[in-house]
């Protein structure tokens, strides 16, 4: 009995899984565009587009949004290149710890890392505890980016640094090895040979963490303060204290769109530098 | 590695600890407050919580849902997955970058969309509504686990069944639900958590009696900044390192993580 392509029971296989994620999934989706046209008085149109786009207010936080995610995006990448590179290139138990250090992260809330890092840099906190003890004056650090960009960076940290190993496990070493017997110095060897392969998993990290940290409401949320609005954190409150749903489905879709095309950008460009150094 | 990867690495290993580390040390802090460093150690806090039903409901519907939405995303992603990578049905491609589409969206955007629709559909504020939306959250994550183990594993054991006379009821049973176990397990696993700690879904689909452990976490630490949260944070912490560990051990963490180009898959 080898299997037909199509029998009735592929259908039904698959027909679960489709169905479900068509009903709940684009449904939703669907109906968070209409809600997003709804106007005062019954009728469909652009009111809450435009009331979004119109506003220098909004359109500053929509600006924050996105330059928040951009920069977390940058330092995860900085950061994260060398610790990915360790991970590729050590073995036995020494990989396993690595990797344990970087996953473990991963799987603890983001609440719970936020709260983490409220004591690490809060008034009474880990730094200002030191500084105290050394009758240094203390510094307040939370309640604005600083401490919004480095609780994100921590939790898109492991992000990045799987995406930029996994692409670093797949390069033979024999390349970089053959590159280095010929005389070339290891920075030679790291632009022309590492930096080039890697480039799918520098790609596939960016555009994860930019989509992650530019819809991440928890920690900005808690830390806080008016001045560091973002849109995700102003779709709730319009949602649950305006209870405004036609604009928040709206600045939803702002999110939403902007997401879509910023990863668009990041792909074409990626794709750019791919062709370049091929 | 030289010398200054090995200094970098120390520092990260700092960076990515240290705040963990810390609400460990508050979480057994004797005073009112959160101050460092704690005056003296008690376990408290880890009492009071453990007292506590505004935290302890939660952890156990955080315990439920988690459970519940792993095995109905389950039952639906390992039907899908059998025939994606057996049959390759027409547009076979299409239908598994459909499957995991609910993984490129930013949560919230997600979130107030279920919500909008729920409501319109009287599931607002239910438990089936939260558990139709974490189903809808983890079943990628499940999705593409068992996709991988399965499309490593080789057709020939099935065809052998086939031939030796087995119905297919009897093949998946004794043949391919074997061979996609590992998958199965720690995608199980990984799905779990991503339930037990996803926070957008949950805050805006959950209300009083069935909100999840984040989302009353995060309610407290609005108006409280007290060891309490520290302590159910480590209660937290302790169930999902656990369930690491399992993970890791029957399945290997490397390759939950890594995905790999065949063979051998390096266990962390």
């Amino acid at each position: 009995m080898m299997p037909n392509r199509f029998r009735l029971s592929t259908l039904a296989f698959l027909a679960p899984a489709v169905i479900g994620l068509l009903v709940f999934f684009i449904g939703p989706l669907l109906l968070n565009v209409e809600v997003s046209l709804r106007e005062q008085g019954g009728g469909h149109g652009l009111a809450q587009y435009l009331r979004a786009l119109g506003d220098a207010y909004y359109v500053k936080v929509w600006l924050q949004t996105i330059v928040l995610a951009a920069c977390v995006t940058f330092f995860t990448l900085l950061f994260g290149y060398p610790f990915a590179f360790a991970i590729a290139r050590s073995r036995g138990p020494v990989k396993g710890f690595l990797i344990f250090l970087i996953v473990t992260p991963l799987l603890i809330n983001v609440v719970v890392r936020t709260f983490g890092w409220m004591v690490v840099l809060g008034r009474s906190g880990l730094i200002n505890g030191t500084l105290r003890a050394f009758d240094l004056p203390t510094i307040n650090m939370l309640g604005g980016w600083f401490a919004i960009g480095i609780t994100l960076v921590h939790v898109m940290l492991p992000f990045m640094v799987l995406s930029i190993a996994s692409a670093l496990e797949g390069i033979d070493q024999a390349l970089e090895q053959a590159a280095l017997t010929l005389g070339a110095k290891p920075a030679a060897a790291f632009r022309y040979i590492i930096w080039p392969l890697s480039l799918d998993g520098v790609i596939t990290g960016t555009l994860l963490v930019f989509s992650l940290s530019i819809g991440s409401f928890v920690t900005v949320m808690l830390m806080g303060n008016n001045r560091t609005m973002v849109l995700p954190v102003m779709v709730y409150q319009q949602l649950n204290l305006s209870s405004d749903w036609p604009f928040a489905a709206a600045l939803g879709m702002v999110l939403l769109v902007t997401v879509l095309v910023i990863s668009g950008i990041q792909l074409a460009i990626g794709r750019r530098l791919r062709r370049g150094q091929a | 590695m030289n010398r200054w990867l090995k200094a970098y690495i120390a520092l990260a290993a700092v960076f990515l600890l240290l705040p963990m580390a810390l609400v460990v040390v508050v979480s057994l802090s004797s005073a009112q407050f959160v101050i460092f460093p704690p005056p003296g150690f008690s376990l408290k806090w880890f009492a009071r919580v453990l007292q506590d039903t505004s935290f302890m409901r939660p952890l156990w519907n955080s315990i439920q849902l988690g459970l519940l939405s792993t095995i109905m995303a389950a039952m639906l992603a390992v039907p899908a997955a059998i025939v994606l990578v057996r049959r390759r049905p027409p547009g076979a491609e299409a239908i598994q970058t459909f499957l995991l589409s609910p993984l490129a969206l930013p949560s919230l955007v997600l979130a107030i969309a279920l919500l909008f629709f729920l409501s319109s559909i009287g599931l607002g504020n239910t438990y089936i509504g939260l558990l139709i939306g974490h189903v809808v959250i983890v079943l990628p994550y499940l999705l593409r686990t068992v996709l991988a183990v399965y499309s490593a594993s080789d057709p020939r054991i099935e065809e052998a069944a086939y031939t030796l006379g087995a119905n297919p009821w009897r093949a998946f049973w004794r043949v391919t639900l074997p061979a996609i176990r590992p998958g199965l397990f720690a995608g199980g696993m990984f799905a779990f958590l991503i339930s037990f700690d996803e926070v957008a879904v949950a805050l805006m689909l959950s209300n009083a009696s069935n909100m999840t452990l984040p989302v009353s976490i995060l309610g407290y630490l609005v108006n409280n900044y007290d060891p309490a949260v520290a302590a159910i944070s480590v209660i937290k912490m302790a169930i999902v390192v656990v369930v690491l560990i399992a993970v890791e051990k029957f399945y290997g963490l490397g390759s939950l993580t890594l995905p790999q180009r065949g063979g051998t898959a390096s266990h962390g």
